[in-house]
């Protein structure tokens, strides 16, 4: 291709010592482009994996997840603390800190199961959408039932006990 | 071949057509390429691609013997299915049922069902917390990149097991 472009733009100049200098040339300025991407790649090979993750990642059902896993990881070591603290010592701080940190935990647990089961090849494309947003309307009304609990009446430590 | 009609295409291209009367250039034109960049794949998941191409869902579950470490997993899963069903359970009920829960326990306690069955009882609420509990720290240890090899895998999975069996049967005795 790049031989007939060379030829095309002689043809233009209409000399044929230019044509043969062009067709000398040729292999020389083919493959330049494609040796200078490849030092690109070589100088970046972070950028080059970090940007095939990116596209790995926008192809399965969830963006880019690195930021967030750390921050489930948090949660959960935090719910190891503070499930049997909340228990053996009961008030109203760690009552609310655990109310946060379990509705969190689960609802990055159920979307994991929504995700993994109410697939659209399984369930055409609308009910995956629609549990997913029910999904976000129960964590939500979870997280304000437990709160107003633990507010209102004796919190959840002491009904655990 | 190729060479000559492009040599010729741009120069005399124009005049050829109007002069020519055998009606070939009609059917041989100069040829300009134009370099374009590639258009990106169009953004498909894994499921949207299948359904495209109407291909059948693959059996998993059914195909492999149950081993010790994906039932481990799955109950893992179950187990914190459970605890979310519980956690909401308490949350919504505490906002929608006519009397607090607290007044809900003391009735069960009052109703004639036997000590053993109120530990059962137990048992079944204590049991997922206890498992997703140990369960989570070997999930935990996994992420760290400790305990990997198929055989600590299935020893931590029997210590897991039996600590969460035990400490289970501890809570509902209480």
């Amino acid at each position: 291709m790049a031989l007939a472009l060379f030829l095309r733009s002689s043809a233009r100049l209409q000399a044929l010592p230019n044509l043969s200098r062009c067709v000398q040339f040729a292999p020389s300025s083919t493959s330049r482009p494609f040796s200078h991407l490849v030092q690109q790649l070589n100088k970046n090979p972070i950028s080059a994996t970090k940007s095939k993750v990116n596209v790995i990642a926008t192809r399965g059902m969830s963006a880019d997840h690195s930021k967030l896993w750390p921050i489930e990881k948090a949660v959960s070591i935090a719910l190891l603390g503070l499930v049997p603290a909340s228990i053996i010592t009961p008030n109203p701080i760690l009552d609310n800190l655990l109310a946060v940190a379990v509705v969190a935990h689960f609802h990055w647990g159920l979307e994991a199961c929504v995700i993994d089961y109410i697939r659209p090849i399984i369930f055409g494309p609308v009910i995956p959408k629609l549990a997913l947003g029910l999904l976000y309307l129960v964590s939500a009304a979870t997280l304000g039932g437990l709160l107003y609990y633990n507010h209102n009446c004796i919190g959840i430590g002491c009904t655990a006990f | 071949m190729a060479l000559i009609f492009r040599l010729s295409g741009k120069r005399f291209g124009q005049q050829m057509l109007i002069t020519d009367k055998s009606g070939l250039f009609n059917f041989v034109r100069p040829v300009t390429l134009k370099a374009k960049p590639a258009l990106s794949e169009k953004e498909e998941g894994h499921d949207e691609r299948n359904m495209r191409l109407k291909r059948p869902q693959s059996p998993h579950l059914t195909i492999y013997a149950p081993q010790l470490t994906s039932m481990l997993s799955i109950t893992h899963r179950f187990t914190g299915m459970a605890l979310s069903a519980y956690a909401i359970a308490l949350g919504l009920g505490a906002v929608v049922l006519p009397e607090s829960i607290p007044h809900y326990i003391e009735e069960l306690e009052c109703a004639e069902i036997g000590s053993s069955c109120i530990s059962a009882i137990k048992f079944i609420l204590a049991f997922p917390i206890t498992y997703h509990f140990w369960n989570g720290i070997r999930h935990l240890l996994w992420d760290a990149g400790k305990f990997l090899t198929i055989r600590e895998v299935y020893i931590t999975g029997y210590v897991m097991l039996a600590l969460a069996i035990s400490s289970a049967i501890a809570l509902s005795a209480m």
